[in-house]
């Protein structure tokens, strides 16, 4: 089959398809078998990309036991790939602190009131940096899990509900796990309290990487709080959907729909040295003092890495 | 007792009571194998002794003691009716009949092990939960629907029976739903229409048990019974679109406030009927247990993961022919040239 290379000659075969299948349809041999007919003219290129969506729609494709589908996060990463390029210009600094292989949790700050990004701008770091790229897992808020369309694209590119039998097991499995422990009270503080971080929990995060024996890589993220400025919320909103809370920006919801397209800011991120809990064995997880101890010593890393890279990045939007 | 084992399986007529015994009638280490249901079964069992009792009335304490059997094994617990047992009386099946059941059991002397054949529906369906639910996490989300708290009212008092006699192993199972070819439940009647209608953008996480696996767990069970509840279901999941695409399956969206009305009308069209239990729930939004204790203290091994179950019950649709091809994958097949 030689079919012609040039993307223009792509309108031009699916035309020369059609005319084989009336042609075929009038000479009387029934459409599936002139649609057939027809197809085995196609060049290589189409029938290849006909061949990658009939496995798709066929469901031969692997998903794995948390149901993160790596075809399709793949699919989507272009889109998160134009966010991270041009409309949020990432600068992403110490990506090798990620281990290449082998259990670790990322822990981060978070923000971005409306929907945080931050997560996928971690990912996209790694993805693009990183001189060994892996996918990490992140845990999400729950309420996103009982939401329709939203609950499974969550699910597809690697979200699970934000438990910590969740982070563990998935740890025990060797992956990377994202983890966010300010929770709800860091995406959804007012814009003024922007860069400050909030309650880590009750150390939660702790407890778990001194169980799985996991290390703790601290990363500090600029960028995520000017996307969406939080300038009041709505409670009965918020209770009408059943939302933690639902935040007013300058856009949103002015603008309705438009309002949700977040604003340009600059971002920068960095990967801090990990914390090394070797030294502490499995039962320290239930000692209190060691636990509070590394979650302090995690958030202060956090703090400090924030401020620097706040002001690296000088202007936030330009 | 040398002489070998003497087990006595409830629920005997029921689907998974006729495999059960056609299994344990196979095993040289059992000398005496009785059945008890309301009616006799319809399978062929050769050596299985038949006493027909109702398993909520307390002729059981009677009966049961006079089998001097050392392993009972419950089979009668039922997931949704069935012919002669409508909706109205499955609580009572379900609730009653486990109270007069253990009633009887305290009245044996030779009683050993006690395994019953629960359900997984004890975790629910939720959104925001552990992916995979161990034994320890029963209860810990609300207890939603009605069937849900039937089972876990039954594990109460078999939990409260297992504590009064140490010297007997009670074991719980709880399953995942089954699915497998030649099964007929609501599930797999679901699964199998023409075009499945689907709850508009939720795809669930799905651990379907095959039927083998289900019959092989239970035995496996009623010879190393472990004490306390064991979880049976598949290793992995599949979601709910990718099992209905392996099944050629085209779906129709429909928001999740009418699934389950519009899903009743449907069915009952099509006389498939409809979902019972927490079905509805099931199909938006999963549940996942985690299968350790099974593989590695009942040391069963699994002969399905639930890719496979999906792949195998997917083969067994396929093969029904029903109409020409609707499912654009199979569209796409022909064109592509690429049969499976």
């Amino acid at each position: 089959m030689t079919g012609p290379s040039a993307p223009a000659a792509a309108p031009e075969a699916i035309a020369d398809f059609l005319r084989r299948l009336r042609l075929g349809v009038e000479d009387g041999i029934g459409p599936l078998a002139a649609a057939e007919g027809a197809a085995s003219a196609l060049p290589d290129r189409l029938q290849h990309a006909l061949e990658v969506v009939g496995r798709r729609l066929r469901g031969e494709y692997h998903e794995d036991e948390w149901g993160f589908d790596e075809d399709f996060a793949e699919a989507v990463y272009p889109l998160f790939e134009f966010l991270y390029d041009v409309w949020w210009r990432v600068e992403a600094e110490g990506v090798r602190n990620v281990p290449a292989h082998g259990r670790a949790l990322l822990v981060a700050n978070h923000a971005g009131s409306l929907f945080p990004f931050d997560a996928s701008m971690i990912l996209g770091a790694i993805m693009k940096q990183h001189p060994l790229p892996r996918w990490a897992r992140f845990m999400v808020l729950d309420w996103a899990f009982v939401l329709p369309y939203l609950s499974s694209f969550m699910r597809r590119v690697g979200g699970v509900p934000a438990s910590p039998l969740n982070a563990m097991r998935l740890l025990g499995q060797d992956e990377l796990v994202m983890a966010f422990p300010e929770g709800v009270k860091g995406t959804g503080k007012p814009f003024s309290q922007r860069y400050r971080l909030q309650r880590f929990g009750r150390g939660g995060f702790v407890e778990i990487a001194l169980r799985t024996g996991s290390p703790i890589v601290p990363v500090a993220v600029v960028g995520s709080e000017e996307i969406y400025p939080k300038i009041g919320e709505s409670r009965a909103m918020a209770r009408a959907v059943g939302a933690p809370f639902v935040p007013i920006t300058p856009t949103f919801p002015l603008l309705g729909p438009l309002g949700l397209v977040p604003l340009p800011a600059r971002w920068r991120i960095e990967f801090c040295e990990p914390v090394d809990l070797s030294g502490h064995g499995p039962d320290a997880a239930d000692d209190r003092r060691v636990v509070f101890d590394i979650s302090e010593q995690v958030r202060e890393t956090i703090q400090q890495k924030l401020y620097e890279n706040l002001a690296k990045r000088g202007s936030a939007f330009l | 007792m040398a002489a070998g084992r003497r087990v006595v399986v409830i629920g005997v007529s029921g689907h998974w009571g006729s495999e059960l015994a056609r299994r344990l009638e196979r095993d040289p280490a059992i000398s005496y194998l009785a059945g008890i249901d309301s009616r006799p079964p319809d399978a062929d069992l050769e050596r299985t002794e038949f006493i027909e009792a109702d398993i909520r009335n307390p002729v059981l304490s009677r009966i049961l003691p006079g089998t001097e059997a050392d392993t009972v094994v419950h089979c009668g617990i039922l997931l949704y009716p069935e012919p002669g047992k409508p909706a109205r009386v499955l609580h009572d099946i379900n609730v009653i009949g486990t109270l007069q059941l253990l009633a009887a059991c305290e009245r044996m002397t030779t009683l050993e092990r006690v395994v019953v054949r629960g359900s997984a529906a004890i975790y629910g369906c939720e959104g925001a939960a552990p992916l995979f639910f161990s034994e320890d996490l029963a209860r810990r989300p609300p207890l939603r629907t009605r069937f849900q708290r039937d089972i876990s009212e039954l594990e109460d008092y078999f939990a409260n029976f297992a504590r009064r006699h140490p010297e007997v192993t009670c074991c719980m199972l709880r399953y995942q739903p089954e699915l497998g070819p030649g099964l007929d439940t609501p599930l797999a009647r679901y699964l199998s229409l023409p075009v499945v209608p689907v709850q508009l953008g939720f795809d669930p996480r799905l651990q379907l048990l095959h039927t083998d696996d289900a019959t092989g767990a239970l035995v496996a069970a009623v010879a190393n019974p472990v004490r306390g509840a064991v979880n049976v279901g598949p290793t992995g999941s599949v979601s709910l679109s990718r099992m209905l695409r392996l099944a050629r399956r085209p779906t129709v969206g429909i928001p999740h406030p009418l699934f389950e009305p519009a899903l009743a009308r449907v069915g009952e069209r099509l006389g498939v009927g409809r979902l019972w239990g927490d079905g509805v729930r099931f199909l938006r939004y999963g549940r996942g247990v985690d299968n350790t204790r099974l593989r590695e203290e009942v040391s069963y091994e699994f002969a399905f993961d639930a890719e496979g179950t999906a792949r195998d019950f997917a083969a067994g649709l396929r093969g029904r022919k029903i109409g020409p091809a609707l499912h654009p994958g199979a569209l796409i097949d022909r064109l592509a040239g690429a049969r499976p």
